[in-house]
């Protein structure tokens, strides 16, 4: 108890010494906050995005490692046998994608079905080219049967790119759009869930460039097959943001958004039947066959509660059965890496300023130390030779390091507990900034726009062939980065707060009980007199 | 036998020799004198006889005990109160404060530690704002008085004095003189190291160390 009275005592007399070393703990403890806290709000952050986030995912041909699996024969890449394995490998049906969905890791299950279809006389595509010769020539060729290059690279089925794009959906759920406040309806409602009927929302754009209204019918036409006619209700016209942003000049009218029909997944489901149920083979103009039946993308997105649930449910589906030749990602767990790097570049550069600070701040009060107990080797020799064992008049140092330093965590938790918060968004802010300019120059590189939104959340499964948004990442589009975070400090910061003043406390006297240790008090005395 | 009795005891400084064959025994109840010329070894024996030296030959026997065997700390700290020649207080506390701080060492289990000490400084000749201030702003008698009471907070049976009155005008130094035999006279055995004839004058037992 003496000793810790004793060390008390020491540091009120000599005043100068303590305040210099309680200085620079002050400065160590404060940086250290900051580094500190800016990792932990960084960490929170992402947790709250994550926690905040709908994750979901899709299942697709895991083309990559298919490639990766074929053997190179003597010309190096083995084309054919890839096309053979690619051909071999089909999208899952519906069916399939259901009975992963009974996997304990998915919260729920929706998807979409797309199919393109061509408009009647009364129905024509919003388009903002005037007819002209070359035209005429696309309409023409949207009118005729394509043979995509899927099919010649071995992929079945035959995809004619109409004039629309008509999405069913399996539930309200799969309706992102809608779900983010992105599209709305602005006269009549949409489609029943689920509904067999066979009615229809449309566009603005698509309503005032037919002049159509709600109850109005409109009849869409196989693209592959012009004698096969499907009449729907329109039940309700929607808004969506994403139709003015929208340039056809790079793509076919059936990718503008104004184009797009929605429909339930239901109805959508029977249409195809029945196309499929009356399907003919035909011939192209070069001698191809093909099937003249409408055929529908599925596009199945699972959801999960959490992150972990994703990560579990890779297991679950295998064990359902999905072969190794599918993969599942998560766009939004992908979107969301791109959203936080901001912060992962912030949250890292702390830990290095973190690391510089401890050691130089470390090495500071060992050199502090020394000539501290040099200063005070005759107070030692005086010490033992009254017979205080050297451990104590060690432990009386240490104690003292210890009070400064952990007064100088105290406050300098304090001023990193207030100062965190906007210190951290400052920093942040201009990380965000200089990300967004790194994008903006990558733009102007590449000499194009490309469609740029502000949301690059995941394209969501209503949008089949969505360049735009690929596009905006290849060429550095904006990002909705993480650009504020709430708190910084907690428990967890303090604690580890208390560790470092421990750890600099234990450095810093580790070197004054060596000393301590080695003196000699009849030496130390001798010298003395 | 005596308290502390010296057999045979040789030191050297690595190859120098100090003290050979050096047999003293030191009683209870009396004052020693060990004296000698300059560089004869006298405060090489106080180390020895507090501790804070090792003999490289013979031994020192505290109570028929070698001191090799005891705790050395211990033994400083409560079987002998050693006054330094240069007194060896320390100089940022208050002469209380260090005599206090010499209990605490001892562990002497005293309910007011500070009454005690005072009350020590006050018989050896301090009064009580001399008591409370720093030991730095003290004349060198009166830290001498500091040291002895220093010496005497934890009641050991042994004092060890180099050159106590060394510092001192001739009537602090009978006023010290004095509190030794009082000392003596209480039951300690006190030795004092010194080549003050006068001091020696007024000790019962005088032993003289020859240069080597």
């Amino acid at each position: 108890m003496y000793v810790i009275k004793n060390a008390l005592k020491c540091i009120a007399r000599a005043k100068g010494r303590s305040v210099l070393i309680g200085i620079i703990a002050l400065v160590i403890a404060t940086s250290a906050c900051l580094g500190l806290s800016i990792r932990q709000a960084a960490q929170n952050a992402k947790e709250t995005t994550l926690n905040e986030m709908e994750i979901t995912a899709n299942i697709s041909v895991d083309r990559r490692s298919m490639m990766q699996n074929i053997k190179p024969d003597e010309d190096g890449f083995d084309r054919d046998a890839f096309k053979d394995k690619m051909g071999e490998t089909s999208s899952l049906t519906l069916e399939e994608y259901k009975k992963y969905a009974q996997a304990d890791a998915v919260e729920d299950f929706y998807y979409t079905i797309t199919a393109y279809f061509n408009g009647s006389d009364d129905l024509e595509p919003v388009t903002d080219e005037e007819e002209t010769e070359e035209t005429e020539q696309t309409e023409s060729k949207n009118n005729m049967p394509e043979i995509p290059s899927g099919n010649r690279g071995g992929m079945r089925g035959i995809r004619a790119s109409g004039d629309f794009t008509v999405v069913g959906y399996s539930s309200d759920l799969a309706m992102t759009d809608f779900k983010n406040n992105t599209a709305s309806v602005t006269s009549g409602t949409v489609f029943k869930e689920d509904t067999a009927k066979k009615t229809c929302i449309i566009s603005e754009e698509l309503a005032a460039f037919n002049n159509l209204k709600t109850g109005s019918k409109i009849t869409l036409i196989n693209a592959n097959n012009d004698t096969e006619n499907y009449e729907f209700e329109i039940v309700g016209i929607y808004k969506a943001a994403e139709s003015n942003e929208f340039s056809q000049s790079a793509f076919g009218t059936s990718q503008d958004p104004a184009n797009r029909i929605y429909v339930s997944a239901r109805a959508l489901s029977n249409v195809i039947k029945q196309s499929q149920a009356v399907s003919t083979t035909k011939t192209t103009s070069d001698g191809r066959e093909y099937e003249t039946a409408l055929n529908g993308t599925i596009n199945a997105t699972y959801t999960f509660a959490d992150s972990d649930s994703f990560a579990a449910f890779e297991t679950q589906a295998r064990k359902l059965g999905l072969d190794e030749t599918y993969t599942i990602s998560s766009p939004d767990l992908n979107s969301f890496e791109e959203r936080i790097t901001p912060l992962n570049t912030l949250s890292s550069m702390a830990g290095w300023f973190l690391l510089v600070i401890l050691i130089i701040g470390a090495v500071i009060l060992v050199v502090l130390n020394i000539f501290n107990v040099r200063e005070r080797k005759y107070e030692i020799g005086v010490l033992t030779a009254m017979g205080m064992k050297k451990r104590k008049v060690a432990v009386q140092f240490v104690c003292e390091i210890l009070v400064i330093t952990m007064i100088a965590v105290i406050i300098g938790a304090g001023i990193g507990a207030v100062s965190s918060v906007p210190v951290t968004n400052t920093l942040l802010e201009s990380q965000t900034q200089s990300q967004t300019e790194n994008a903006e120059q990558l733009k102007n590189n590449f000499g194009r726009d490309g469609n740029i939104t502000n949301n690059t959340a995941p394209t969501p499964p209503d949008k089949p062939n969505n360049f735009s948004g690929k596009m905006d990442k290849m060429i550095g589009g904006a990002v909705d980065y993480i650009t504020e975070v709430d708190s910084a400090m907690n428990l967890t910061v303090v604690f580890q707060m208390l560790l470092i003043g421990l750890g600099l406390t234990l450095v810093a006297s580790g070197i004054s009980v060596l000393f301590v240790m080695r003196y000699d008090p009849l030496k130390i005395l001798a010298n003395r007199d | 036998m005596g308290i502390l009795t010296l057999k045979n005891v040789c030191f050297s400084y690595g190859k120098t020799p100090v003290l050979k064959d050096v047999s003293y025994d030191f009683e209870v109840g009396k004052i020693y004198c060990v004296t000698g010329k300059s560089g004869a070894g006298k405060t090489t024996l106080l180390s020895l006889l507090s501790g804070l030296a090792r003999p490289t030959q013979g031994s020192i026997e505290y109570n028929g005990k070698d001191i090799k065997k005891i705790d050395k700390y211990n033994f400083r700290s409560k079987y002998i109160g050693v006054i330094f020649q240069s007194y060896n207080l320390l100089t940022k506390f208050t002469a209380l404060e260090n005599v206090v701080l010499s209990m605490d060492i001892a562990k002497v289990r005293k309910i007011n530690k500070k009454a005690k000490a005072k009350e020590l400084l006050l018989s050896v000749g301090l009064n009580e704002k001399e008591a409370v201030r720093p030991v730095l702003q003290l004349s060198g008698g009166q830290q001498q008085r500091v040291a002895i009471a220093r010496a005497l907070s934890y009641n050991p049976d042994i004092i060890l004095a180099d050159e106590p009155t060394g510092n001192l005008d001739r009537e602090t130094e009978n006023e010290i003189m004095e509190i030794f035999r009082k000392l003596a006279n209480n039951g300690k055995c006190v030795i004092l190291v010194s080549h003050s004839p006068s001091v020696a004058s007024l000790c019962d037992e005088i032993y003289q160390l020859t240069k080597i």
